[in-house]
C-alpha cells in the first residue's frame, strides 16, 4: 500500500486517530512513521528538538507491525504510532544523554518501564527529545546539544525542561511524546508551546529508567494534541511496577472508556493566589475565558485559598536541589559518563572535580551546590527540613480544597483551576542570566509537584505578542489518583474551547 | 605542647569503658535493594569466589534510571536479630542516604538509617566466662545493652593491585580497581551500649553474638570473609591517687574481623590511652574522637582520621524507598520463625544435663548438632535412659565417636589453609549431623549402651556403620545381632577366651604377677579381638585379673 500524500494543509492527526487508520488498513504503519521521519528531517534542523533519532530501528519496526496486521495478529492500542522520548528515559539502544556533556556518549544496557509498555503497545519510537540539562530549566535553554526554538516562533523558547518533546508535537513531527514533569516540565512547556500535556499522580507511572533528578517529585507524563492522546498514553503506561517501590499498588484506571462522560455541575476551584498581578495580560484574559467556559457548562466556581504557594517556589528549590544533589552524585567519572583527563600529581578528589566541573553545565552545577547546602550539617534544619513543612502545608492546602469547607459552605472541587505559567513563551535568552526569574516560571506548577497531585495543561485563549498568536496554558489540578475525573473535566474544557492558537 | 602534669605513678586505677558496633553481613538470597546474587551467601552462587564484578546489576553499578527495591528477606533476618537481641521492632522504618565519594561506593551515597533504625531498645544477658574463657550460664550472667541494629548496604572494594588469579606474574598496578561483587550486600549494623568491662567479656560476647546468628541462619559468620566485622568504641576513666579522674577520648577501631584482632585491639587501647593522656592531658570533649585501624602484624591500632576531618553525611530519607510498615503479623511470624538459642541451650545442656562448659559450647555451637543432640537424647529417653544419663551418653556419643569421624573427614577433604589459622574461625561446615547418622540411631546406642548390651568398642564399631549410607536407616540393634556385637553373658565362652589369652601369654602373666599391672591391657585386647568386640571390655579386666589371682 502507497501511503497517501502528505498534505500540508491537512490539520495534524491525532495518536488515537492515527493508530485506528492503522488498525482499519487505511494507512500503515510504515507510512505513518516515514512522514514522521519526513517532518522530523524537514523541522529538526530549525526547531534542534531532538538529540538522536532512530530511523532504521522505526522503520523496521513499523514493518514489523504491518507484517502482524497482514497476518492477522493482533495489534496493540498504540500499533504504529510515532513517539519521542525524552532523553533524560533509558532505552537499551541509542545514546541516553539528558542533554548533558557528562552523558553526551552514555548508553543505557536497559528500557524504561513506562518506554516498554509503549513499545509493547506497539508505539514506535523514532528519537530522543531535546531537554534542558538533566530536566534542570524552564526553557530548554540549557541543553548541551543547544536549544530548542519554539516551533510557533523561533526566536522564542517552547518551555521546559520537557522542551523537545513539546516542540516536537506542537510541530507535527510527533502526535505523541513522553516527558518528565518535576516541578512543571511537562505543564508549562505544554502551555508555551500549544498543546496538551499532564503530569500524572505522583505513583502512578514507574520511574524505573527515568534519570532522576528529584526522586520524590519527578513523574513521567504525556504530551500530545488531544486529552484523549493523552489518556491513551497514560492508560498505556501507568500502574503498578516491581522495580518502582514508590509506584501505587492500585488497578490501572480505564481512562479512555469515561473520557467523553461530562462531569454534571462540576465543582471548580479557583485560587486566590492565581490572580497575581505579574501575570501577563494574556494569561488574565485566558483565565477569564477559560472560567467562563466552565460557568457556562454549568459548572460552579469557588474560589480556593492555596495560603502556602508564595512559599511554594523557595521550598520546591531546596528539596529538588537537594534530592538533585545526592542524585546526581554518582555522576563521578568513575563507571560510566564523562571523566576527565588528570593531570601528574592529581588525584582521586582531582578526578572527581575535574569531571563533575567539566561534565555539568551551570544550572546543574547552581542546583548540586544549593542542594549540598541545604542538606549539609547545621543547615539542614533552616534549608531542606523547613522546606518539607512548607511542603506539608502546601499539601494541606491541597487537601482542603479537595474536602468540603463547612466554614465557607462550599463543596469539595472537583478540579482546581489555573495558569500554568505566570506568562507566554519568552524569547531565547531572555531569562538565562536570571535564573530567579527562570525559577518563577514555575510559580503555578511546582505546588503540585510538591503535593503530588495529578494535573493536565491544555491551550486557554491565545494572546497575541508583537503580532505573533502565541498560545496560553491553562492548568487543571485534580485529586490524588483521580486522573479519570480530572481528563473528563480537561475534555470538557477541551470541547468548549478551541483554542489552538 | 602541653607539659606533662602527671606521671603513671599518679594513676591509682584505669576504669575501661567499651561498647561496640558490629556489621553482620546477612546470607540473603540477593543484595539488599537489587536483584543481583549476594556474595555473603555461598549457596546463591559462587560467592565471594565470584570473579570480580559479577554479582552486579543496574541498582548495583548506580546506572542512571535505576532503583533500589527493598528485599523484603533482608527486613526478616534483621528482625530475627532484633528479637534474639530483645530489641523492639519498630513499626515505621524508613532508610536514609548517607553521602560520600569514593570509588567503591557506585551510588556516592549508601542507604542506610539514620533516625528511625528497625530494631532498638535490646539487650542481651551473656554468660560470664570460666577460666579458660567459656561462657558458662553457671557462673552468672552480665546484661549488654543494645542501643540499636539498623539494616544498610556494604559497599564495594578498591584494590590497588590486581587479584593473584589475574596478575600472570606481577601483582602490581599504577592505578586502583574496583570490584563491586559486595557492593549492595544487606549488612546488619548492631551498635551496644558502653556495658563492656574487660576485652575478654567483650571477645566473648562476640563470640556469641556470631554463634546467635548462625544460629537464626541469619549469616555464614565466616569471619575471614569478613561476615562478620567489630568496631569496638573505648575510652578510659582515670582515677588519680590525688581524688581526680579524667576520661580519655572515644577511639573507634575500624573493621577488625577477628576476634583475635579485637581483643588486641581493645588492650592496645587500655595500655595506650593512659600512656596518651599523660604526654598530651587530652580529655573526652567534643571533637575528640578519632578513628584508629588495626595493624595485625605488629599487633597494635594506628591513627586513621582524627575529627576534624571527618565527613558530612548530609543524610536524608531516601525518596526512592517508601517508608516500611511492620504489622504485628509479619514481627510474630519472624518471632516464631526463632529457635531456642544457645544461651538458652548452654544453661539447659549445663542444669539438666550436667555437662561441662565445654561440651555444652560444642554441642551448641552448630545449630544442626544442638538440634541433632536433643533429637537424640528425646530417642534414649523413648528408650528408657532415665533422663540425668541420657543427656551425658549422647554427648559423650556426640563429642567421641562422632567428632572423631569428623575429623577424619574433613582431613580428608582439602582446605583453603587460610580459612583455619585461627581455631575459633572454624569455617568448616561439617558437623556430626552431616555424618549420615541419624539421632533416633545415636538415641538408641545410648540406650543398648546404658543396658549394658554392647561395650564401648561395638558402639563405636557400629557408629561408624551407622553413618555409612548402606546402612542408612538400619535399626541399630539388628545391625548389632548381626555383627555379633551383643555383648555375650555367657560365661563359658568368656572363660574359653580369656583362658585361650593365659595360655597364649605367658610372659605377661609373669609381669602382671610382678606387679606390672597395666600391661593386662594387652590381654583384655586380645581377648575382645577373640570375641569379636561382642565381650565387655571392664567385665574382661575383671575376670582375667581373677583368673590371673592378682588383687588391684
Amino acid at each position: 500500500m502507497t501511503p497517501p500524500p502528505s498534505d500540508p494543509a491537512a490539520p495534524p492527526v491525532t495518536g488515537a486517530a492515527l493508530a485506528a487508520r492503522i488498525r482499519a488498513g487505511e494507512l500503515t504503519a510504515v507510512a505513518a512513521t516515514q512522514r514522521a521521519l519526513a517532518q522530523l528531517d524537514a523541522l529538526n534542523p530549525a526547531l534542534n528538538c531532538f538529540i538522536d533519532t532512530f530511523p532504521d530501528q522505526s522503520l523496521a519496526r513499523a514493518a514489523t507491525i504491518d507484517k502482524a496486521r497482514a497476518d492477522g495478529a493482533p495489534l496493540g492500542p498504540l500499533a504504529g504510532v510515532p513517539i519521542a522520548l525524552k532523553d533524560n528515559m533509558c532505552l537499551s539502544w541509542g545514546r541516553t544523554t539528558c542533554a548533558s556533556k557528562m552523558l553526551a556518549d552514555y548508553r543505557s544496557p536497559y528500557t524504561l518501564t513506562a518506554g516498554q509498555r509503549l513499545i509493547d503497545a506497539g508505539a514506535i519510537i523514532v528519537g530522543k527529545a531535546n531537554m534542558d540539562e538533566f530536566a534542570m530549566g524552564s526553557s530548554g535553554e540549557s541543553s548541551f546539544f543547544g536549544p530548542t526554538r519554539n516551533p510557533l516562533d523561533h526566536s522564542r523558547v517552547p518551555g521546559g525542561s520537557s522542551s523537545g518533546s513539546a516542540a516536537a508535537v506542537a510541530a507535527d513531527i510527533v502526535p505523541v511524546a513522553l516527558g518528565s514533569d518535576t516541578g512543571g516540565s511537562i505543564r508549562q512547556p505544554a502551555g508555551l508551546s500549544g498543546v496538551v500535556g499532564m503530569k500524572p499522580t505522583y505513583g502512578r507511572v514507574s520511574r524505573y529508567g527515568l534519570v532522576a533528578y528529584a526522586s520524590s517529585l519527578d513523574q513521567i507524563g504525556p504530551l500530545a494534541r488531544t486529552v484523549e492522546d493523552c489518556a491513551l498514553i497514560l492508560e498505556t503506561i501507568c500502574g503498578v511496577d516491581p522495580a518502582d517501590g514508590t509506584t501505587a499498588d492500585l488497578p490501572a484506571p480505564s481512562l479512555l472508556a469515561t473520557l467523553n462522560d461530562p462531569i454534571d455541575r462540576p465543582v471548580i476551584g479557583v485560587p486566590k493566589q492565581a490572580h497575581d498581578p505579574h501575570n501577563h495580560p494574556g494569561v488574565v484574559n485566558a483565565l477569564g475565558d477559560a472560567i467562563d467556559a466552565f460557568v457556562r457548562m454549568g459548572a460552579r466556581i469557588v474560589e480556593v485559598d492555596l495560603a502556602h504557594v508564595a512559599h511554594g517556589i523557595a521550598a520546591y528549590y531546596l528539596v529538588a536541589s537537594a534530592e538533585a544533589s545526592s542524585n546526581l552524585a554518582r555522576f563521578d567519572g568513575v563507571r560510566y559518563g564523562h571523566r576527565a583527563t588528570l593531570q601528574p600529581g592529581d588525584e582521586l578528589l582531582d578526578l572527581y572535580c575535574k569531571s563533575r566541573a567539566e561534565g555539568f553545565g551551570p544550572e546543574v552545577q547552581r542546583r548540586i551546590m544549593l542542594g549540598t547546602y541545604a542538606l549539609s550539617s547545621g543547615y539542614a534544619d533552616a534549608y531542606y527540613n523547613t522546606a518539607l513543612k512548607v511542603r506539608r502545608l502546601i499539601r494541606r492546602d491541597y487537601d482542603s480544597a479537595f474536602a468540603p469547607n463547612d466554614r465557607m459552605g462550599t463543596p469539595a472541587c472537583d478540579a482546581i483551576l489555573m495558569p500554568s505559567s505566570p506568562s507566554p513563551a519568552f524569547k531565547l535568552g531572555e531569562k538565562t542570566s536570571d535564573p530567579l526569574a527562570m525559577y518563577l516560571e514555575d510559580v503555578y506548577t511546582v505546588t503540585v509537584n510538591l503535593a503530588g497531585l495529578p494535573a493536565i495543561t491544555l491551550p486557554g485563549t491565545p494572546t497575541t505578542v508583537d503580532g505573533v498568536s502565541l498560545p496560553v496554558g491553562m492548568q487543571l489540578i485534580g485529586r490524588a489518583f483521580d486522573e479519570p475525573r480530572l481528563l473528563r473535566i480537561a475534555r470538557m474544557l477541551e470541547l468548549a474551547g478551541g483554542n489552538r492558537p | 605542647m602541653p607539659s606533662p602534669r602527671y606521671t603513671p605513678a599518679d594513676i591509682e586505677r584505669v576504669t575501661l569503658v567499651l561498647g561496640m558496633e558490629i556489621h553482620v553481613e546477612l546470607a540473603t538470597r540477593t543484595k539488599v535493594f537489587s536483584r543481583a546474587a549476594n556474595p555473603a551467601n555461598s549457596r546463591a552462587g559462587h560467592g565471594e569466589a565470584s570473579p570480580p564484578n559479577t554479582l552486579i546489576d543496574p541498582v548495583v553499578l548506580a546506572l542512571p534510571g535505576s532503583l533500589p527495591i527493598l528485599n523484603r528477606e533482608a527486613v526478616e533476618m534483621s528482625m530475627m536479630v532484633g528479637i534474639a537481641l530483645g530489641c523492639t521492632i519498630a513499626e515505621r522504618t524508613k532508610w536514609d542516604r548517607k553521602s560520600y565519594f569514593y570509588p567503591d561506593l557506585p551510588k556516592a551515597y549508601q542507604i542506610s538509617q539514620y533516625d528511625m533504625p528497625l530494631c532498638f531498645d535490646g539487650a542481651i544477658d551473656i554468660p560470664n566466662c570460666d577460666d579458660r574463657g567459656e561462657p558458662d550460664p553457671m557462673l552468672g550472667f552480665a546484661r549488654i545493652g543494645i542501643i540499636r541494629a539498623h539494616l544498610e548496604e556494604d559497599a564495594g572494594k578498591l584494590l590497588h593491585e590486581l587479584p593473584a588469579s589475574d596478575a600472570r606474574g606481577s601483582t602490581r598496578i599504577d592505578h586502583s580497581i574496583v570490584d563491586l561483587n559486595r557492593a549492595g550486600a544487606p549488612l546488619l549494623e548492631i551498635v551496644t551500649q558502653p556495658d563492656f568491662t574487660s576485652a575478654d567479656q567483650a571477645v566473648a560476647f562476640a563470640r556469641l553474638l556470631r554463634m546467635i546468628c548462625r544460629f537464626l541462619g541469619i549469616t555464614e559468620g565466616i569471619m575471614q570473609k569478613g561476615h562478620m566485622r567489630f568496631e569496638p568504641n573505648i575510652n578510659c576513666i582515670i582515677s588519680l591517687k590525688n581524688g581526680r579522674t579524667a576520661t580519655t577520648p572515644i577511639t573507634e577501631v575500624k573493621n577488625l574481623n577477628s576476634f583475635r584482632s579485637l581483643k588486641g585491639a581493645i588492650e592496645h587501647e587500655l595500655r595506650e590511652q593512659p600512656r596518651r593522656w599523660l604526654e598530651d592531658s587530652i580529655e573526652f570533649g567534643p571533637g575528640t574522637k578519632t578513628t584508629r585501624g588495626w595493624n595485625d602484624a605488629r599487633n597494635e591500632t594506628f591513627l586513621q582520621r582524627s575529627k576534624e576531618d571527618a565527613h558530612d553525611y548530609r543524610y536524608f530519607p531516601d525518596p526512592d524507598l517508601p517508608v516500611l510498615e511492620i504489622d504485628d503479623a509479619w514481627r510474630e511470624s519472624a518471632r516464631a520463625s526463632i529457635p531456642e538459642l544457645p544461651i538458652s541451650r548452654l544453661w539447659r545442656l549445663r542444669k539438666s544435663h550436667g555437662l561441662d562448659a565445654r561440651e555444652a559450647i560444642a554441642l551448641v555451637e552448630e545449630r544442626p548438632v544442638a538440634e541433632f543432640f536433643d533429637q537424640a537424647v528425646s530417642r534414649a529417653s523413648d528408650a528408657g535412659v532415665p533422663g540425668d544419663r541420657a543427656g551425658r551418653l549422647v554427648a559423650n556419643i556426640l563429642l567421641q565417636n562422632g567428632a572423631k569421624r569428623v575429623n577424619e573427614r574433613t582431613t580428608e577433604q582439602p582446605t583453603d589453609p587460610s580459612e583455619r589459622e585461627e581455631p575459633d574461625d572454624e569455617s568448616s561446615t561439617l558437623t556430626v549431623a552431616d555424618l549420615g547418622i541419624t539421632p533416633a540411631a545415636v538415641g538408641t546406642l545410648a540406650a543398648l549402651r546404658e543396658k549394658g548390651s554392647i561395650s564401648a568398642q561395638s558402639l563405636d564399631i557400629l557408629f561408624g556403620l551407622l553413618c555409612d549410607p548402606a546402612h542408612a536407616g538400619a535399626d541399630p540393634e539388628t545391625l548389632a545381632r548381626e555383627r555379633n556385637l551383643i555383648i555375650v553373658r555367657d560365661d563359658a565362652a568368656m572363660e574359653r577366651w580369656c583362658a585361650q589369652v593365659l595360655a597364649d601369654n605367658a610372659p605377661i602373666v609373669d609381669q602382671i604377677k610382678g606387679g606390672k599391672l597395666q600391661a593386662i591391657g594387652r590381654l583384655v585386647g586380645n581377648v575382645m579381638k577373640l570375641s569379636g568386640g561382642t565381650a565387655d571390655a571392664a567385665q574382661v579386666r575383671t575376670k582375667l585379673l581373677d583368673m590371673i589371682g592378682v588383687k588391684e
